[in-house]
């Protein structure tokens, strides 16, 4: 564990030096862009000017300038600003066609659903769990730009008893140095599956490892991230994120319900990502990511957790195609480990999936789930040996903005008598902006 | 220290010690007209390939590296790349591309657009871009008004490059407005029954308007809703009534209901290449006359 955090407080060290640096090293292109305020100091303009370049001296009374308009006081400001056209006019067009630009979507997901048994293990929060109808969410998803500096997301979650904030959080848009800092309540960036929506799985329910060693919502909390694009040739993508440790919905292999509060940074959540892409051919492509976990968890004074996990997307997509077809294989694999008193225990679960997009209308595809289990767990007593699921899907998609899904599953649990067998009929309906969809 | 991590920095970064300018563009046909106007003085990286529906372009991490060095970003605008730009330029942390900087390029600003919706749309009409048709990449007459704005954009960013940007705008507009203003009268010549097709999708309307053909009919009964029999079967009716032959479309639309309407229609399919092969060098009227000439030979065919 301490060398862990060692490697992640010199990676600190060594950006914000990077940081540093790369920002006086720029300002030389970035200031000259600003026109100079009216009410500037005099800015000695050189006698001849042969080139383009801005001298040193010119960038100092630059910078001066700049520094003496910030330390102007607010209301002087607002004076200075009232020839300039307010933002308001500027924002409403001609016909009243342009709108200062805030992305919203309504996104519905209901499912019939039948199970062999009268308790089948469902874990995700939004997962069909009871036969008959199921009311999986409606989730409102809202994003726009703050600023020049910032970005604004939200997802709020409508169940039936009330509602709930998935997400919300301000992401930086114009940082130096190729970093990114999101702030607030976010889902973490753990595997692939993790830090996305129902709305982009492409099977019905939450798979098991991540409702079993996440939550029912997945690993999600509050806290800031900083994630960094590398300089490298290939595209490499670090991440950090420190959050609050508790909540059982999202941080159960942690702190869970129990919320035994902040003293130390140990006491916090750390996640971290290093993701890597390589565009194999024109057609075929691979993300390879690597995630982990630390933090405390409540069994005992001092206790820690520790999540690790692999993931791989291999995708095949023929350029030369009338039908739109894609061929996807997705691996997901996490080792648990936890401290319990007079213990360790560890436990392992993964998932493969593999999805065909024949047309744009039609995609098919199978997954298997195995997860494993432990004695003596405290938070799954029951849970004692392998669980494996198989499921299959086929979509259809009328629009973008609709799609009916059948899902049949089975699902094996060594400590049932029985296998459970599953079969969901899933609609989703979007209406507003379409989000785009990442890689 | 610092200074050595600079160098390391330096050294990781071959791109930076080039003062061309750095230009991303979404579409081919817009790497195409940016290297004719920016000629030595840019270096031009394309996202989209050329034979993909640019509504549906995978957003494959390694473009976010492009878009990370990136000076200018050009894209079409009108929502045609919603679905996978913007997590890209997001991911790409490059304050030069962000929306309402300098460095972003929406071409859709300065073409002259057609199929504006005159009020509210719903879309129950399909996928209508709600501020007008978006594939105005085939028109000239856009693709000069963009060329223009386009060595604005290079002049700013680049002003020791003025004159080139002025130089070759100039030759490359000229020969632009020559080859359009010829493909336009050589079509006017053709009887008025012979310009008359059917399209896949609402995407060459441009491309009709500069030639004065008449879309009788598209295939899709609604934008990006794919075909049903009812909807074919008026579509047959109309290439019979209106005595329309050619049903044109671009290279990535599915074929098997456009040729079993050619075979019942007695006429044939025209497939034309979506985008210029900017990869293979080649460039945009060169594009654009390779579309004419298919059109041509089709339409005028006895």
């Amino acid at each position: 564990m301490k060398r862990h955090r060692r490697v992640a407080a010199a990676c600190a060290a060594w950006i914000v030096v990077g940081t540093s640096g790369l920002a006086v090293g720029e300002e030389p292109t970035t200031a000259p862009s600003e026109p100079p305020p009216a009410t500037s100091p005099e800015i000695p303009v050189p006698a001849e000017p042969t080139t383009d370049d801005v001298s040193d001296d010119e960038l100092r009374a630059l910078e001066a300038a700049l520094q003496a308009d910030a330390e102007q006081p607010s209301s002087a400001r607002e004076a200075s600003d009232d020839g300039a056209a307010p933002t308001v006019a500027s924002t409403s067009g001609p016909a009243g066609a342009n709108q200062v630009a805030l992305d919203i979507a309504f996104i519905l997901d209901v499912a019939g659903a039948w199970f062999s048994a009268e308790e089948p293990l469902q874990l995700g929060a939004h997962d069909p769990t009871v036969t008959g109808f199921n009311f999986q969410q409606l989730e409102l998803s809202l994003g726009a730009s703050v600023d020049p500096y910032f970005r604004f997301d939200a997802n709020l979650v409508f169940a039936l008893f009330g509602v709930e904030i998935e997400e919300a959080y301000a992401s930086t848009l114009s940082l130096p140095a190729n970093l990114k800092v999101r702030a607030g309540l976010f889902l973490t960036q753990f595997g692939r599956l993790n830090a996305t929506h129902p709305h982009s799985w492409s099977f019905v329910d939450q798979p098991i490892v991540n409702g079993k060693f996440f939550g029912s919502e997945g690993s999600r909390g509050l806290g800031t991230e900083l994630s960094w694009l590398s300089p490298l040739p290939w595209y490499v993508d670090v991440i950090g994120a420190v959050t609050m440790a508790d909540g059982e919905c999202c941080a159960r292999s942690f702190y869970g319900g129990d919320n035994l509060g902040v003293r130390t940074p140990a006491d916090l959540l750390y996640t971290t990502r290093v993701e890597q892409f390589f565009p194999l051919s024109d057609t075929l492509s691979l993300l390879w990511g690597i995630s982990a976990q630390f933090g405390p968890n409540s069994t005992g004074l001092g206790n820690r957790s520790e999540i690790y996990g692999t993931d791989l997307y291999l995708r095949y997509r023929p350029l030369q195609s009338t039908s739109r077809m894609a061929l996807s294989l997705q691996l997901e694999g996490m080792l648990r480990t936890r401290q319990v008193p007079d213990d360790v225990l560890q436990d392992f679960g993964g998932r493969g999936e593999l999805v065909w997009s024949m047309t744009p209308r039609w995609e098919t595809g199978a997954r298997y789930e195995l997860v494993t289990g432990v004695e003596d767990d405290p938070l799954d007593p029951d849970w004692v040996g392998e669980r494996q699921r198989i499921s299959a899907q086929a979509t259809f998609y009328p629009s973008h903005f609709s799609r009916l899904r059948l899902q049949p599953s089975v699902d094996l649990p060594s400590w049932f008598e029985d296998p459970v067998y599953a079969v969901m009929l899933s609609l989703e309906v979007l209406v507003g902006a379409h989000g785009a969809h990442e890689y | 220290m610092i200074r050595i991590i600079l160098f390391t920095i330096a050294l990781l970064l071959p791109g930076l010690a080039h003062a061309e300018v750095r230009v991303v563009a979404t579409l081919a046909d817009y790497g195409a007209m940016v290297r004719e106007i920016g000629g030595d003085r840019v270096k031009v990286d394309v996202l989209a390939p050329h034979s993909i529906d640019p509504h549906y372009v995978d957003p494959r991490p390694n473009l976010i590296l492009k878009l990370n060095k990136a000076d200018l970003l050009i894209e079409n605008g009108l929502e045609l790349e919603s679905a996978w730009l913007d997590p890209l330029v997001k991911q790409a942390r490059n304050p030069k591309i962000n929306h309402g900087s300098d460095g972003h390029f929406i071409a859709a600003e300065f073409a002259t657009l057609i199929d504006v919706p005159a009020g509210k749309i719903e879309r129950s009409e399909g996928d209508v871009h709600p501020g007008g048709n978006p594939h105005f990449y085939c028109d000239p007459t856009s693709a000069i008004s963009i060329s223009h704005a386009l060595r604005d954009k290079l002049t700013k960013l680049d002003p020791a490059g003025a004159e080139t940007y002025r130089a070759n705008t100039k030759r490359f507009t000229q020969e632009l407005w020559r080859f359009a203003q010829a493909q336009a009268i050589r079509f006017a010549k053709l009887p008025a029954e012979r310009r008359r097709v059917v399209t896949y999708h609402k995407s060459l309307g441009y491309l009709l308007r500069w030639l004065q053909i008449e879309e009788v009919a598209t295939i899709e009964p609604k934008p990006g809703i794919p075909p049903n029999p009812r909807h074919v079967a008026s579509v047959l009716q109309t290439m019979k009534s209106k005595h329309a032959r050619v049903i044109v479309q671009e290279e990535y639309y599915p074929r098997k209901t456009s040729e079993t309407l050619a075979q019942l229609g007695v006429g044939e399919v025209v497939v034309l290449p979506a985008a210029s092969d900017f990869g293979g060098g080649e460039g945009y009227i060169q594009h654009l006359s390779e579309m004419t000439e298919a059109l041509y030979a089709a339409l005028s065919e006895d």
